[in-house]
């Protein structure tokens, strides 16, 4: 049945091809935006504000001890994680860009408050647990740029540590985080940071392990309204930054709105432009049969009869043409993916509903494409089909 | 079994000027009779025979297949009616050339709903009988013009309509193949069918019932010739 049909289906691979990988460009940021959106609405997240310490580039300063207490003791509060996030390379350290590298430190004796994260996907190996040390899990951009596996030796401020698990892929932040057990996230700050060093050793202030976080990440009682608890943890504990999840959702999508809007101008534009190449390749093969349809119309096929046999055919085209399309899109992306940026940067995402949608388009599309043409094509007289084309 | 009255058709040049081609054409063909059409280039007959097979419409008169009047059918029944009756032969051959040559014969059967072993054996017989059996799996392309001829003959010949149209069927064949579509046509009009066939060649008037000549838009006799 597709044969003749070559270079038509070839025609509709490279305009579902276009689309798809134009499509799929789009969707890896938009899963990136929505996975940080998730984070941030599922957490009250809390900062030290400035200890009078200038704070070398935890700009947000110190969350001590006392502070972690002073939360969980508010109503509301279900949990309060004590974390160390410092950046793996400090000299990016004031921005936080799409793909910073960050080192976490969890404090493992408390669950993970994040309603949307309660744990985090480990491809391989195993997440952190209470009581390790000098063990880290890696995000899987980190580990694939790094060529690190389960196993693997990583040096962070001159100590080694284990890789003992490695997640999966997120496509959103913790792709490019070294998540470790806090007691050595507070080792290494104490190493990257010589104005805490200095602090510490003036015992200008009755400093211990316990009160060097960054921050924490805290959750709330079920049914309880998180922006309601946010503000509630302002009004009683003083000397903490307090970000209120929809605020924070909020300044994340207005940071990211142009970006949004770019991307879905170029997924209308992919589906515009492959769409109508699609249209177009479709049609043409219709009307380069037009001696054909001539010709069976003098054999006695009715309207009906012809527009089945094409809506059959387009159906066939284009679905073979889209599948191709989308199998050329996925290796053009690999290959992409693998050879672009050291191959440690994702730039496309394939997800079901782009892929779904984009064949379910072609198909709809190339069907009204054949349905269109072959109205046209058997307007004129079968004699008059004939003579045309020769 | 073909009764045509009245055919009136134009065209339009492109100057919008009407160019009368046909002025009021009667003309009968009974079952069993071989009717030739001759005439000067441009003065018709392919526009006669269209118009007589329901592939263009004329713009006046009427034509009947035994006791159907057809040009007053609607599109659809115009449509089965081709399928039913007639069986066209054309200069081109006009083969699908994404068929083989069996496909191209079984098409015929396609549209009037018959398919099965015994359609599909007729048309190995047909092949067989004009001696292109052994070029079954060909593509048109493959073949030569008297192969794709025959072909199109079987393809014409296929549901046995009572009705067969041959616009210069011998025109793109040298005279062995034209001799032999020209006998397969005669054999057909014995078995019963009634045929026009279109035609210069002074061979294709052997065994005529009639010949006519399109002269002005108008069919005169021209039997006994000479
Ligand atoms: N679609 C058309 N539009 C305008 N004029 C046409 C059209 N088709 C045919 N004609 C004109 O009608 C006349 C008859 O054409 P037709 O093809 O019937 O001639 P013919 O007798 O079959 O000629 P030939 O022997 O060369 O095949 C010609 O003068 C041609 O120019
Ligand atoms: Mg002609």
């Amino acid at each position: 049945m597709l044969r003749g049909y070559l270079f038509t289906v070839l025609g509709i691979a490279i305009g579902v091809a276009g689309l798809v990988s134009l499509g799929a460009m789009s969707e890896r940021i938009v899963r990136f935006i929505d996975g940080g959106d998730r984070f941030v609405l599922g957490q009250i997240s809390v900062a030290g504000r400035g200890m009078g310490m200038g704070a070398g580039f935890t700009a947000g300063g110190l969350l001590p001890a006392s502070a972690v207490a002073a939360i969980a003791a508010v109503p509301g509060v279900a949990g309060v994680q004590p974390q160390v996030m410092l950046p793996l390379n400090p000299s990016t350290s004031q921005f936080m860009t799409l793909t910073q590298e960050l080192v976490l430190g969890f404090d493992l004796s408390v669950p993970m408050p994040n309603r949307h994260y309660r744990s985090l996907p480990v491809r391989a190996g195993r997440f952190l647990r209470e009581g390790d040390r000098r063990v880290a899990v890696l995000g899987a951009a980190f580990a694939a740029s790094r060529g690190l596996g389960v196993g693997s030796r990583l040096t962070l401020e001159g100590e080694s540590y284990e890789v003992v698990g490695v997640l999966d892929r997120m496509l959103t932040a913790p792709d490019r985080f070294v998540m470790v057990p806090i007691a050595d996230a507070r080792a290494q700050w104490v190493a990257k940071d010589a104005l805490l060093r200095t602090v510490l050793a003036s015992g200008a202030m009755p400093l211990t392990a316990s009160d060097l976080n960054t921050g924490a990440a805290v959750g709330w009682r079920d049914g309880e309204d998180p922006d309601a608890v946010a503000l509630r943890i302002r009004e009683r504990v003083p000397g903490v930054n307090v970000q209120l999840p929809s605020e924070l959702s909020q300044l994340l999508r207005s940071s990211t709105a142009f970006f949004s809007a770019l991307l879905a101008g170029i997924g209308v534009l992919a589906f515009v432009i492959g769409g109508l190449s699609l249209a177009n390749t479709v049609a043409a093969a219709v009307f380069e049969r037009i001696r054909d349809f001539g010709v069976k119309r003098a054999l006695g096929a009715t309207d009906l009869q012809l527009g089945r046999e094409v809506l059959a055919e387009a159906l066939a085209v284009t679905l073979v043409g889209g599948l191709a399309g989308i199998a050329l899109a996925l290796s053009l992306g690999s290959f992409i993916d693998a050879f672009v940026a050291g191959g440690n940067q994702q730039l496309f995402h394939f997800s079901p509903r782009l892929l779904g949608g984009a064949l379910a388009f072609s198909v709809l599309l190339g069907t009204a494409a054949a349905a269109y043409a072959t109205a046209r094509v058997v307007s004129v007289s079968p004699a008059e089909a004939i003579r045309r084309a020769s | 079994m073909l009764r045509a009255v009245g055919l009136v058709k134009s065209y339009r040049a492109p100057s919008g000027a009407p160019i009368r081609v046909l002025g009021g054409v009667d003309l009968t063909v009974k079952a069993g009779e071989i009717v030739v059409v001759t005439g000067p280039s441009g003065s018709g007959k392919s526009t006669l025979l269209n118009v007589l097979g329901l592939l263009e419409a004329g713009d006046g008169g009427d034509v009947w297949y035994q006791d159907d009047r057809v040009t007053a059918l609607g599109r659809t029944a115009r449509s089965r009616a081709r399928g039913g009756y007639v069986g066209f032969l054309f200069q081109s051959f006009l083969l699908l050339p994404s068929l083989t040559a069996l496909e191209n014969v079984l098409l015929a059967a396609r549209y009037v709903g018959r398919s099965g072993p015994a359609t599909r054996q007729r048309a190995l017989d047909l092949l067989a009988e004009v001696g292109v059996a052994d070029r079954r799996d060909h593509f048109p392309p493959q073949l030569s013009g008297g192969e794709q001829q025959r072909v199109a003959f079987c393809r014409a010949v296929l549901n046995d309509p009572p009705l067969l149209l041959a616009d210069e069927p011998t025109g793109s064949l040298d005279d062995a193949n034209g001799a032999v579509i020209l006998a397969a046509l005669r054999g057909r009009a014995r078995a019963g069918a009634a045929v026009v066939v279109v035609s210069h060649r002074p061979e294709a008037a052997v065994g005529a019932t009639t010949v006519y000549r399109l002269r002005d838009g108008a069919l005169e006799s021209s039997w006994p010739h000479e």
